[in-house]
Formats: structure tokens, sequence, C-alpha cells
């Protein structure tokens, strides 16, 4: 379903989804970077969590939900993983926060622009990640690597593809 | 005070990220984990992670033999059906032979130290990021399994249990950055710390630059951590690099960390020393290989491996007597200090 909203100049489309859309492919996505990390630690360098936190806070545009929904998927993934609980907690909620509120001010839906954000968010998520290591923790972590441009680039490709597949799963 | 409706999202943020600041430093402060959180996560999503490794398991032959089908048939239809179910077939008992394999030698591993509480368990997820190196397995708390316990296989050190969940329990590798491990160099008993780097290859700390360390020099556990048990094979010594005060040793992991499937967790805190299958099946080491292979045959076949049928048990006795000449003279890691 698409509502509208906003005033006469700014029409925002607010996307809804089936029920348990949401929670399926959130837990979908954890539960497979924890299945593909088992067999190589290649695929280390997909973010598919932060994918699907990008997504629905692009779509559904308001920001509580996106930073609820990016705080929930950040504190699985530290929960089943060897890190801090909060580390991801903190990088998913604000990057759910932010991608809604971009979702609400700008064309979220067209295949360049979505590749660009999510590129832009994928640093972003490691920048917030970096400073919470260094400031927190304690611990180095790198803002930027040739590494991590390279798996931003792989993400955003995979985002492009992954968003419309994700797209048929709005209520009509 | 009230706050205007639209600064009520980012009152929010700055809440929840405030008090997941808050939860870090607590953890940091109090050098404690957030155990309910993990409980959840993993009690949510190792289920699933179980159900996906099962259904790969079960459908790796089957996928292989269909595509090994479709290529027959177009070279001969007429044959194509009968060489596609003998293909699936093979496919099917060579997975089951090479399980075979590796249950026969943790079951040698696991009677050559019988003294020594341990449990067998299976690998069913790892972690969900790219900075740590972690597995899941079907074992936890219920199952007796503690934090800190130390997990191996027949090849070497695995890691050690970092979290004991009610079901299953999270190992923390040898290989990720937090790790470390008291070792030893089998050669001059030299003692130093292997730690995990985030990559395959670990590195052995705390060498004087004066000590020669020829490539290929066994390391084994010095038993010094309270964790591992003394002897058990942590890697082979990769390359060396002069430093000082210590050198840089890089270790190659002895255990296939890459493909754990199962696992043995030692379920003692107690100070032990491991032995290797050929250690214990001959009590003064000088019976003839035949009679230790035949024991571990014998063993296998009463065994309750995941055999059910009796061809099963024939194929896989005779995979372990193949298999027991080819392996790494593990004997001489027994040689305690």
């Amino acid at each position: 379903m698409t509502v509208r909203m906003g005033s006469e100049s700014q029409h925002i489309e607010v996307h809804k989804f089936y029920a348990g859309a949401v929670l399926g492919v959130c837990f979908l996505a954890l539960v497979l970077q924890a299945f593909l990390n088992r067999f190589s630690p290649r695929f280390g360098i997909l973010e598919l969590p932060l994918l699907v936190v990008v997504y629905f806070g692009l779509s559904r545009r308001n920001s509580v939900i996106g930073l609820l929904l990016g705080t929930a998927v950040g504190l699985l993934q530290d929960g089943i993983s060897h890190t801090p609980i909060g580390l991801y907690g903190i990088a998913k909620g604000f990057i759910g926060y932010i991608a809604s509120s971009i979702g609400a001010r700008l064309d979220t839906e067209h295949p360049i622009s979505r590749f660009i954000l999510m590129f832009l968010f994928f640093h972003i998520h490691q920048v917030l990640l970096a400073l919470t290591m260094r400031l927190l923790l304690v611990q180095h972590a790198p803002f930027f690597t040739v590494h991590l441009l390279i798996s931003s680039l792989l993400n955003s490709v995979i985002g492009v593809f992954l968003f419309a597949g994700l797209d048929r799963l709005r209520k009509q | 005070m009230e706050v205007p409706s639209r600064h009520r999202p980012l009152v929010l943020l700055v809440a929840v990220i405030l008090a997941q600041v808050l939860l870090l430093a607590f953890q940091i402060r109090r050098d404690r984990d957030v155990r309910l959180i993990r409980v959840w996560s993993a009690e949510l999503l190792t289920p699933l992670q179980r159900a996906g490794t099962f259904i790969v398991t079960k459908t790796d032959g089957l996928w292989f033999g269909y595509i090994d089908l479709r290529n027959v048939r177009t070279e001969n239809r007429n044959l194509a059906e009968q060489v596609g179910e003998l293909r699936l077939k093979n496919q099917q008992l060579q997975g089951q032979a090479a399980q075979a394999v590796r249950l026969a030698r943790l079951l040698g591993f696991r009677q050559a130290n019988a003294d020594i509480p341990m449990m067998a368990a299976e690998v069913i997820g790892a972690n969900a990021d790219a900075t740590s190196r972690t597995v899941f397995i079907n074992r936890g708390e219920q199952d007796g399994i503690r934090r800190n316990m130390a997990v191996i296989t027949p090849d070497g050190v695995v890691g050690k249990i970092s979290e004991a969940l009610p079901h299953t329990s999270q190992v923390l590798l040898v290989t990720d950055r937090e790790s470390g491990v008291g070792t030893l160099l089998a050669g001059t008993r030299t003692h130093g710390v292997v730690k995990g780097t985030g990559d395959p290859l670990l590195w052995m700390d705390y060498v004087s630059t004066d000590e020669k360390v020829p490539s290929g020099e066994e390391v084994l556990t010095s038993g010094e951590d309270r964790i591992f048990p003394k002897n058990v094979p942590v890697g082979w010594v990769a390359s060396t690099k002069a430093g000082f005060p210590f050198q840089t040793i890089e270790v190659t992991p002895a255990a296939h960390l890459d493909r754990l499937e199962e696992v043995l967790v030692l379920t003692t805190e107690k100070s032990l020393n491991i032995h290797s299958p050929a250690e214990a099946n001959s009590p003064s080491q000088q019976n003839p290989p035949e009679a230790k292979q035949q024991q571990n045959a014998d063993a296998l076949a009463n065994a309750e491996v995941s055999a059910n049928s009796k061809p099963l048990q024939a194929t896989a006795k005779q995979s372990a007597v193949k298999a027991a000449p080819a392996k790494k003279p593990t004997a001489q890691t027994g040689n305690p200090q």
C-alpha cells in the first residue's frame, strides 16, 4: 500500500509491506550472513543486515521505525558475533534513522540513486563502527581501506538487485 | 518540559544511542557480557542456521548427482538413467564414507583419551560479522558445556567456548584476534604464546630472536593457560622473521578451521595430557601397525557412528584401515615435558 502524505508541494510515498515481511527479511539476512561466513571468511565482505536496514529505512520513511529496526538488527548481529553488545546496534540504529530521514526527502526508487545511497551508507556505517571502537573500546579500526572500498561497491551492486527484489514484498 | 513533536524522533535517536553507549561502557568497565541479549539472539537465529546446515548437508550429494546425471543424458539418453542412479549412489556413498572416516578419527581420538571427559559436537553456524572468527556448535549448557572449555579435533586445537547458551554454544576460534594459547615448540620446548590475527595464519609471540626456529617445526599447547591440555597440536611453523626482542613466527593451524564439521569439547578444566590414538592403542608402542589398524577398525565397528546399515559399517571399517597409515605421526605429540 502506498500512502501519499505531506503538503501539496511535497508528495512522499510511504510503502507498506505484507505482514511479517520486514521481520522475515531481517531474520533471513542475519541467518544468511552467519551461514555464508561459516563456509568461507570471504563472504565477510557482504553486509546483508546493513542492506535490509537501509532498504526498509528508505521505504518506510519513518525515522522512529528506521531507528528501532536498525537497532534491533544491530543488536541481534552483536548477539551472534563476538563483539560487545551495542557496537553494531549503535551503527545500524543511526543508519536506519538517517536512511528514513533521507528517504522522506529524496527519490530513492531509481537504481542509480539506490547505488549511490548504499555506497554512502556503507561508509557512514564503517565510520560509526570505527569511531565506536576507537573511542569506547580503545581498539584500532580503519575508517577507510581499499578492501572497504571494494566491499562497499560490491554491496551497493547487490543492494540495487536486492532492493528491486524486495520491492515485490510491498503491498500494492 | 514537553518536547515538540517534530523533535521527538531526534530525542529518541539520542536516547537509544546513549543507552547503547552506556551498555558498552558497562561491559567494558565490569568486563562482563550482556548475556540476555546473546541468549535471545542465539535462541532466535541458531534454529534457522541449524535447519540451513541440515538442508545443505542432505541436498549436497543430490545436487551434484543431478548435474552429473544431466551431462550423461546428453551423451546417451538410453543409458542416462542407469548411469545417473549409479553416480548418485556413488556420491552418497562417498559422502557417507568421508563422514565415517571423520567420525572414526574422532572415535579413535576419544578412545585413546578415554580418561578425559569430552563430548562430540556438530558445527551448526558461524558469526555474522567480518571482524571475529567464531562458530556455533549444537551443544549447550544443558549438555554440560561451560565457558572457557577447550574445543579440539584430532588434528589439533580449534578454540574455546566463549559463550555457553542453553542449547548451543559459541566457540572462539584460535584465529580470532582475541584468542591466545600457551604453547611450546616441540623440538626445543621453547615456550611462547600463539595469538589469532583474524587471518588464516596464527602468530607465535614471546620467542627470543636468539632461538633458532626451523620452518615446519610443530607447535604444541603447553597447558599453562589452564584451558587447553598439554601437548595438543596447535600447528606448524610457516615462517619466521627476526625482531627485537622477540621474533615474529607465523604458524599454520593444525586443525582445518575452514571446514569444521565435528569437534570435541573437553568437558573438564583439570590439567590433562592428550594422547594420540596410536599411543593409546599400543601399551608399549611395540605392536605392529596392522594390529593398531585392526584395533581402530574394531572400535569403529562397535561405535554408534551414524551408520545405519551394515554395508556402511563395512565401508567405514575399510576407510579407517586405509586412513590410518596415511595419518600424520602424532605419536610424538604426546611427549610429556
